[in-house]
């Protein structure tokens, strides 16, 4: 034969050669390579491979597989129940070790257990579609002239009809609209709703299934309506109620085709009806029929089995390409973005309820991991202290005829037992911050519930265990090192070259983590609190701001205006300095440059009820407001207008309508606290608010909203009233950084005190080791500080070289971090870096020197006396 | 029987090795099982089968030539021993005695 020898693949050869017995082995293989050569001729690469690959596999057979003999023949049970007890009695021996470790290692262990459950929750979010593999969402990046592109996770409608009509690309394709918002009425029951629009393929690419009618047909025609178990219970106290007709928004007759199971908990699409898409298009709803009509409505399709995506990104690109072509400035890239990256995913625009971004999650995994390692250390430390002690132990065992595997598993299974008591407690400190952990921000509180399921307690053991063999693993594999020889002869720092060199390092690790965060704490608290005490240039005490949610706002203003507590009343669709904004480009008749300029409507009365000082010209008044803006300085500076006086009565465009400027007021910022100042328009005249700025003066906070409360019900008995103190509501924009303040702390807090109880233990435990070398130099006439001052010294080094390494990483990580787009900074001084690195080393001295002025203040006849 | 009862794997396996003659070895068995049986068994079964009867001393094996295409392993030969001659011959004499009892009458209506 004198064909070219083929290799088999390798890894299956080497993993042949190593399971097989030795004296068939040459046999065995010489066969399969003739055959894999045979097979490669006749049948090609592929099914030689394959094949070669299963006959590997069909080899593993008793009578192919040689015999492992690696400890066979221990006695594994009693071994095991020696190691338990040797590590018990050797935890209670050392109370102040034991209670140091554990104690430790529960604190940080709460925190990862909070990891774990989070992220195991988050990460099962839309797990349950049985498509979930092939479902893909279509993402918009839209970018206009001159401002950028815009990250949106919505598609618009047409783009959804279009595909589904002109492109066989994808299996099945569900448009959703989620503006199916308002009351469904039956008989004398309201009910208010958040539901979507969509069609039939709905149900076949989402696994939501119904109860009560038929998913092929459910949605076909307009105004019908799927409702969900929970609605169909509120409304008719029955599921079973296809059929039945319903009147939504005091407008149209729906009727029920199906009622659907309520969409899990993990489920990011939630909803409480569904109804047929074709009501928008009968309709004639320029949702449906607009291309630029985009920011409430989402495109899902369900790819067929080895479609590759490229065809479907092409179709989708040259039905955008089409659609762009109409439009001026306006350019729609689509994209493809799979289930799995949806939740948690990368921040887009106008997402379908809240999706926890990726980023967040993974932080809070690597800040737990650190926080984790930070206690491992402590044992690893503690550990290598107390190994000269146990030495004799392991000289024993091994002159016995321990093998160092033996010894490793000893010490390993000692630390897993520390990790398992540890694990109990804190599972108890767990339960303690879970509360706290759920209200961070809004991102937690709305996506998580931390609920414990048997496979998160699954995974709190396995992580109980991983901690404990991470921690055990140096020392086991430092002390089962030693040479019996030595160890019996009685040297006693047989370890205290290499280990000690560890232990330092070990240790600033654990003072850089803890100087770090505490700094970053100091840090972003000043920050936070800078920004809600920050001057915007309006007054927000004692105001209440209440939502006018549909109702006729001029009946609220007469209920409101009744009560002697509110001083002053007014109206606006927006609310400044609290996260949301409206804008446009302004021109002045000055052929200047237009600028990007921000607004919302106000009635006559809102700019002195909220404070804004008027530096030039007049207020709004009734009825005279039309075409008239009120403006601030910076608009006048951007647009070059000149003084706030010369400035009155000049023109401007703004949203393709001339203007008079009536008035100009001082500056404010109408953005957050971290965004420069803007220009600014106040417009008037005929427009619906959202909000009634109440201005109240009592000290009886809690009978005035009861009042308040009282009169809304009155004028509107479906809804709850929404009411919010302004600083509550500039509170809870700015809840991204008060989250970071909380988690920053909680982890100081943890590093700190893990950092501090690790120092204890080394501080006692050199203090014993030296106490008769101290006890000496008191004799011959060492003062106490002088001893406090040796013992110290070797610590200190450590201390400077983690402030030194903390501080400027501390500070490099809130500039670019939490600063990185802020413009109205705090100024950092020296105090807010150093302060708390200070901090950190007193009480760490305090540790240290409570130790040493001990051993100090002893009596040394006490001390020297046995020998 | 004297306890070399065969299997019917086995019974096909030293079938085969006698027809194969001088040529019996590893990948020529399981060749000639998958043209003449149309049996796909993987050389692993084979190799089970082989080994318990050899252990059996129903055959016996020596270390035969090496070549390139197999990667320089040596080939093993298998030969069937007179003990395993005799096991296949009491097993055909077996069946050759239930076929000779079987009615004739019966026979000829199923083939019919």
């Amino acid at each position: 034969m004198t064909h070219k020898r083929q290799q088999p693949p390798s890894f299956y050869s080497k993993l042949f050669e190593w399971f097989c017995k030795e004296n068939v082995h040459d046999e065995l293989q010489g066969d399969l390579e003739e055959e894999f050569n045979i097979n490669y001729r006749t049948q090609g690469k592929t099914h030689a491979h394959r094949i070669y690959k299963r006959e590997v596999i069909k080899m593993l057979r008793p009578s192919v597989i040689k015999k492992f003999k690696s400890q066979r023949h221990y006695n594994h049970t009693a071994m095991f129940r020696n190691y338990s007890i040797v590590a018990l009695r050797s935890l209670m021996r050392n109370k102040l070790f034991s209670s140091i470790n554990i104690i430790g290692l529960s604190v940080s262990m709460a925190v990862g257990l909070l990891a774990i459950t989070f992220v195991s929750e988050i990460y099962s979010y839309d797990n349950f579609h049985k498509n979930g593999s092939r479902i893909y969402r279509v993402t918009s990046d839209i970018s206009r002239d001159n401002q950028g592109t815009t990250f949106y996770a919505t598609s618009s409608i047409l783009t959804g009809i279009r595909y589904s009509q002109e492109f066989s690309s994808a299996e099945k394709v569900a448009p959703i609209f989620r503006g199916m918002s308002g009351d469904l009425t039956l008989e004398e029951t309201v009910i208010s709703i958040k539901g979507i629009y969509s069609n039939n393929d709905f149900f076949d690419i989402f696994t939501f299934p119904l109860l009560y009618g038929n998913p092929e047909t459910a949605l076909s025609e307009p105004y019908t309506v799927v409702l969900t178990e929970d609605l169909a219970m509120r409304l008719f106290g029955k599921t079973d109620v296809v059929g039945e007709v319903l009147e939504y928004s005091t407008k149209d007759q729906l009727t029920i085709t199906g009622v659907a199971k309520n969409p899990p908990r993990n489920s990011h699409l939630q909803f409480d009806a569904i109804g047929a898409l074709q009501t928008l298009v009968v309709r004639n709803s320029s949702v449906a029929t607009n291309w630029r009509s985009h920011t409430a409505s989402y495109l899902y399709i369900l790819v067929p089995d080895g479609q590759k995506l490229d065809r479907i990104q092409s179709d989708l690109n040259q039905l955008a390409q089409q659609e762009n072509a109409k439009v001026k400035g306006y350019t729609i890239t689509p994209g493809l973005e799979a289930m799995n990256d949806i939740f948690p995913g990368r921040p887009r625009s106008n997402q379908f309820g809240t999706v926890m971004p990726s980023k967040n999650v993974n932080s809070i995994m690597v800040l737990a991991l650190i926080v984790i390692l930070a206690a491992c250390f402590n044992y690893t430390n503690l550990s290598i202290a107390r190994s000269i002690k146990r030495s004799k132990e392991v000289g024993v065992r091994k002159v016995v005829g321990a093998r160092r595997f033996q010894l490793i598993s000893q010490f390993m299974i000692e630390a897993i037992m520390v990790s398992l008591l540890a694990l109990v407690i804190a599972f108890f400190l767990f339960k303690l911050i879970k509360p706290g952990f759920l209200t961070l921000n809004f991102y937690v509180s709305r996506t998580t519930s931390l609920e414990l399921t048997i496979q998160v307690y699954f995974y709190f053991l396995a992580f109980a265990i991983l901690v404990g063999a991470l921690a055990g693993l140096l020392p086991a594999s430092m002390m089962s090192k030693l040479k019996p020889v030595s160890i019996l002869k009685g040297v006693s720092s047989v370890i205290s070259g290499k280990g000690i060199g560890l232990q330092k390092v070990l240790t600033a690790i654990q003072f850089t983590l803890s100087m770090g965060f505490f700094i970053l704490v100091t840090l972003v608290s000043k920050q936070y609190r800078y920004a809600l005490n920050y001057d915007l240039g309006f007054s927000t005490e004692n105001v209440l701001n209440v939502s006018v949610n549909g109702n006729d706002h001029q009946l609220l203003i007469n209920a409101f205006q009744q009560f002697p507590e509110v001083t002053g009343i007014s109206t606006s669709t927006m609310l400044p300095s609290v996260g949301s904004s409206q804008y446009a480009f302004a021109k002045a008749d000055d052929p200047s440059d237009s600028v990007i300029t921000y607004t919302f409507n106000v009635d006559e009365a809102y700019l002195s009820n909220m404070g804004h000082e008027l530096i030039a010209g007049n207020d709004f008044t009734k009825g005279s407001s039309d075409g008239k803006v009120v403006v601030n300085e910076m608009f006048l500076k951007q647009l070059n207008l000149g003084t706030p006086i010369e400035a009155l009565n000049k023109q401007i465009t703004y949203f393709q309508k001339d203007w008079t400027i009536i008035g100009v007021v001082k500056d404010f910022n109408a953005r957050m606290v971290n965004e420069p100042m803007a220009p600014f328009i106040f417009r008037s005249g005929e427009f619906r608010p959202s909000y009634i700025n109440l201005r109240l003066a009592t000290n009886d906070i809690t009978n005035t909203m009861s009042k308040v409360s009282e009169a809304w019900t009155k004028i509107d008995p479906n809804h709850d009233l929404e009411a919010m103190f302004y600083s509550d509501e500039i509170e809870r924009a700015y809840s991204e950084v008060s989250s970071s303040v909380k988690t920053y702390g909680l982890l100081a807090g943890v590093a700190i005190s893990i950092s501090i109880l690790g120092l204890l233990g080394m501080a006692v435990y050199t203090t014993e080791i030296r106490l008769k070398e101290l006890t000496i130099r008191k004799v011959l006439g060492a003062t106490i500080s002088n001893l406090v001052l040796l013992l110290s010294k070797s610590f200190l080094a450590i201390f400077i070289i983690s402030a030194a390494i903390a501080i400027p990483a501390a500070y490099y990580m809130f500039q670019q971090t939490i600063m990185a787009e802020s413009v109205n900074r705090i100024s950092i001084g020296f105090w807010e870096l150093s302060g708390g690195a200070l901090l950190i080393i007193a009480i760490a001295f305090f540790t240290i020197s409570s130790q040493t002025l001990k051993a100090a203040k002893s009596n040394p006849a006490e001390n020297l006396r046995n020998e | 029987m004297k306890g070399t009862h065969l299997g019917e794997f086995q019974e096909i396996v030293l079938l085969t090795i006698m027809v194969l003659n001088e040529n019996a070895y590893g990948v020529s068995i399981k060749r000639e099982i998958k043209s003449r049986a149309d049996r796909a068994i993987s050389r692993g079964a084979l190799h089970t089968a082989l080994s318990r009867m050899e252990d059996k001393g129903l055959i016996k094996s020596w270390q035969g030539e090496a070549n390139k295409e197999r990667g320089g392993m040596p080939k093993r030969y298998y030969e069937v021993t007179n003990k395993g001659i005799a096991a296949l011959k009491d097993a055909k004499d077996i069946r050759d005695q239930l076929w000779n009892e079987v009615p004739k009458l019966r026979l000829q209506h199923n083939y019919a």
